[in-house]
C-alpha cells in the first residue's frame, strides 16, 4: 500500500488526544454549523466562524492578511505552531481554513481525519463548552501564496485551452444542473449546469463509512484510473462556494500529491452568474 | 386504575399495555384482499398521541431508575417530533425538562406542539449535501450537548438505547397476539428508529416463527417525519435485519394520499406514515393473497396539515373567504 504524499498534514483522533494540552499544539474548530463549537468542542480549541472571520465582510473575498494576522494573534497562536483544524461535515471548512493557512504561509498545519463527527462519537474523547484563555500574540504571515487560488480569468483559460484538469466536486444534481444549490442553501447562482469539460468527482468519494479519507492507492484509483484527472496536468477543483472544493484540493495536493492545484473559491455561485460564460448540463 | 371503567389516577396509567392495549381497527372499503383481513393498530389512542409512547415511558423510566435525572439535570434528545412531544410532556408531568433537538423540516404543528407541552427547542438545518459517517446533524448536536454539557443534560438515545425495542417487546407484540387470538400472519410497520419494527417483531417471532415482518421505507428525498429511507438507516443501532422478512421501498407522495384514503373512506384519521404503511400492506395482500395483517399506524393526521398541503393539490383551496 503506498503512502500519501505529504501524511504528515493529516492527523488521526488519537494523536490530538494525546497532544492536547501540549506546548507548540494549537486547535482551531471550523463548521459549517456556526453554533456547533458553542455546543461543544475540543478542551483548548478556538472556534472561528467562517462567515463572520474567513471571508471579507465587505467584498466577496477571502480575508486580507492584515485579517488573518489579527485572527491568528488574538487566537494565541504563533507562526512556528502546529495548528491542528477539524470541523463537521467532514472537514469541510476546516479544509477551507487549511487551505486559507497555506496562502498565508503557516508553516505546520494539519487536519484531524474524520473530523468533529469521529471525535465525537468515540467514548475516550471529551467535549466541552469552556472556552480556553488565550495569550494573544504578533503574528505575522508570509507573503501570500496566491498560487493556491485560481480565479475566474485562469478558470475561463483552463476551459477553453483544455489542458487543466477541472474537477467539479459538488452532487450529481448540481452537476447535472437538475439543482443550483443544494436544499436550504442561500447562497446560489443565476444558472445551473457545470464548466464544460469539468470532471464530476463528488468531494464525498474521498471519505470511507466513517469520515476518513480513503487510502492513497483508492484516492488514486478513483481521481486518476476511473475519474481521468491527469496527474501530469494542472488541476482546479471548484465546488459552489469554495469550501467542498478546498477538501478535494487538499486530496488532490497534499494526499496524492499532485503537482499544482488549485482552489477556485468563487466556484459555481461566480461562474453560474457569469453573463456569457459556457456551460454544460 | 380501572381500565373497564376508564379512570384513571394519573395520565400514566393510560399507557398501552397487554391489559390497556391500543385499539385494532378493520379496513373495511379499501381492502381489496377478502382472504387477508387487514387490521390497522391505532398508536394515536395513547395518552400524548402516538406509538413513541412506549419507547418514551421506558427510556425515561429507565433514566429515573439509574438516579440520571437530578435537579438541574433534564434530557437532551434528537427527535422528528413524536418522541419528544412523549418524552417532553411526561418529563414535565413528573419534574424533569426535555431539550428537543429537531430538524427545521418536521412540520410546523410539531415544533409548536413540543413548545405547547414544554420542550426547549432547538431547531437546526438538516439540509445537507449526503455525507458519509456524518449521521444526522439533530443526533450529533444532541451527542455534543450530552457530552459537552454533562452535569446539565443526558440523553436517552432512542435510536441506540436498546431500551426502546424492549418497550415493544414488553407492550406492543403481547398487545398484538392476545388481539389477534394468535392469528396474525404479516406484520406491517415503518422504519425510523427501529424500535417498534424490532421489538415487536422479536416478541411475535417468539410466539409463532412464521410470522412475516413487513418494513416499509419512503424513497430517497422524502419528507415523511419520523421515517427513513434505508440510506438514512445507518443511525439506527436498533435495526436487526434477521427480524424483518421484506423492506419495501413505497414512493413517499403515496404516504400522503393513502393517508387522505384512510381518513375519507374508513373514518381513521391516519398520518402520512400510517399511509405509507397502508401502501406496503396492500402490495403484501395482492402477493400473497391470503394472512392476517395488522398494520401499526404510527399516529393521525392532526400534526401534518401543512405537509397534507403540499401534497394533496387544491387542497387548501376554499380555505379562505372569496
Amino acid at each position: 500500500m503506498t503512502k500519501y504524499s505529504n501524511p504528515e498534514v493529516l492527523v488521526e483522533t488519537d494523536w490530538v488526544k494525546q497532544h492536547l494540552g501540549q506546548p507548540g499544539i494549537r486547535l482551531v474548530e471550523i463548521d459549517v454549523d456556526t453554533k456547533a463549537y458553542e455546543a461543544g468542542h475540543i478542551p483548548s480549541a478556538v472556534g472561528f466562524n467562517w462567515q463572520t472571520q474567513l471571508q471579507d465582510q465587505l467584498r466577496r473575498d477571502i480575508i486580507s492578511q492584515e485579517a488573518f494576522e489579527k485572527l491568528l494573534g488574538d487566537a494565541g497562536i504563533s507562526p512556528t505552531d502546529t495548528v491542528i483544524l477539524y470541523g463537521d461535515n467532514n472537514n469541510w471548512f476546516s479544509a477551507y481554513g487549511f487551505w486559507l493557512f497555506k496562502i498565508y504561509g503557516h508553516k505546520d498545519v494539519r487536519l484531524m481525519n474524520g473530523g468533529r463527527v469521529k471525535w465525537l462519537n468515540e467514548n475516550d474523547k471529551q467535549l466541552t463548552t469552556e472556552v480556553p484563555k488565550i495569550v494573544p500574540t504578533h503574528y505575522k504571515a508570509a507573503t501570500p501564496n496566491l498560487e493556491l487560488r485560481a480565479m475566474l480569468p485562469e478558470v475561463l483559460q483552463a476551459q477553453a485551452g483544455k489542458n487543466c484538469n477541472l474537477v467539479d466536486v459538488r452532487s450529481n444534481d448540481e452537476f447535472t444542473g437538475k439543482v443550483i444549490a443544494p436544499p436550504g442553501m442561500t447562497e446560489t447562482a443565476q444558472r445551473g449546469g457545470h464548466i464544460p469539460g469539468a470532471k464530476s468527482v463528488p468531494w464525498n468519494t474521498a471519505v470511507g463509512a466513517d469520515g476518513t479519507f480513503k487510502t492513497a492507492d483508492e484516492l488514486r484509483a478513483i481521481y486518476v484510473d476511473q475519474k481521468g484527472v491527469d496527474p501530469k496536468k494542472d488541476s482546479i477543483a471548484y465546488c459552489r462556494i469554495g469550501e467542498r472544493a478546498s477538501h478535494t484540493w487538499f486530496v488532490l495536493k497534499y494526499l496524492l500529491g499532485l503537482p499544482n492545484v488549485k482552489s477556485y473559491d468563487g466556484s459555481w455561485t461566480e461562474y453560474g452568474s457569469i453573463v456569457g460564460a459556457p456551460i454544460e448540463k | 386504575m380501572n381500565h373497564q371503567a376508564r379512570v384513571y389516577e394519573n395520565v400514566f396509567e393510560m399507557l398501552p399495555s397487554e391489559v390497556n392495549p391500543t385499539p385494532l381497527v378493520r379496513i373495511n372499503k379499501l381492502n381489496p384482499g377478502a382472504e387477508f383481513p387487514l387490521y390497522a393498530k391505532l398508536e394515536w389512542v395513547s395518552p400524548f398521541g402516538s406509538v413513541k409512547d412506549r419507547a418514551a415511558w421506558e427510556l425515561l423510566r429507565d433514566l429515573e431508575d439509574r438516579g440520571e435525572l437530578v435537579p438541574g439535570r433534564g434530557m437532551v434528545e434528537p427527535t422528528s417530533g413524536n418522541t419528544g412531544i412523549s418524552l417532553a410532556a411526561m418529563a414535565r408531568a413528573r419534574g424533569h425538562r426535555l431539550l428537543a433537538i429537531v430538524p427545521n423540516k418536521i412540520p410546523l404543528e410539531k415544533k409548536l406542539l413540543l413548545k405547547i407541552v414544554g420542550a426547549d427547542l432547538e431547531v437546526i438545518s438538516d439540509e445537507l449535501c449526503p455525507a458519509p459517517g456524518l449521521g444526522d446533524g439533530s443526533i450529533n448536536l444532541a451527542k455534543t450537548h450530552a457530552k459537552a454539557s454533562a452535569q446539565k443534560y443526558v440523553l436517552p438515545n432512542q435510536y441506540e438505547n436498546p431500551k426502546n425495542a424492549e418497550a415493544h417487546f414488553k407492550t406492543t407484540g403481547p398487545e398484538i397476539w392476545k388481539q389477534t387470538e394468535g392469528k396474525i400472519t404479516h406484520l406491517f410497520a415503518s422504519l425510523g428508529t427501529c424500535g417498534t419494527v424490532s421489538g415487536t417483531s422479536k416478541f411475535l417471532r417468539s410466539k409463532n416463527p412464521n410470522i412475516k415482518v413487513i418494513a416499509v421505507q419512503p424513497t430517497e428525498g422524502h419528507d415523511v417525519p419520523g421515517l427513513r429511507n434505508v440510506s438514512q438507516l445507518g443511525v439506527s443501532k436498533l435495526f436487526d435485519p434477521s427480524l424483518v422478512d421484506d423492506i419495501l421501498e413505497i414512493d413517499f407522495h403515496l404516504a400522503y394520499t393513502r393517508a387522505l384514503e384512510l381518513c375519507q373512506n374508513e373514518g381513521l384519521l391516519a398520518g402520512p406514515s400510517s399511509g405509507l404503511i397502508f401502501e406496503g400492506a396492500l402490495e403484501i395482500v395482492r402477493r400473497d393473497k391470503k394472512g392476517h395483517g395488522v398494520m401499526i399506524f404510527p399516529d393521525n393526521i392532526f400534526k401534518y396539515t401543512t405537509n397534507m398541503t403540499k401534497h394533496i393539490p387544491g387542497l387548501s383551496d376554499g380555505t379562505q373567504p372569496k
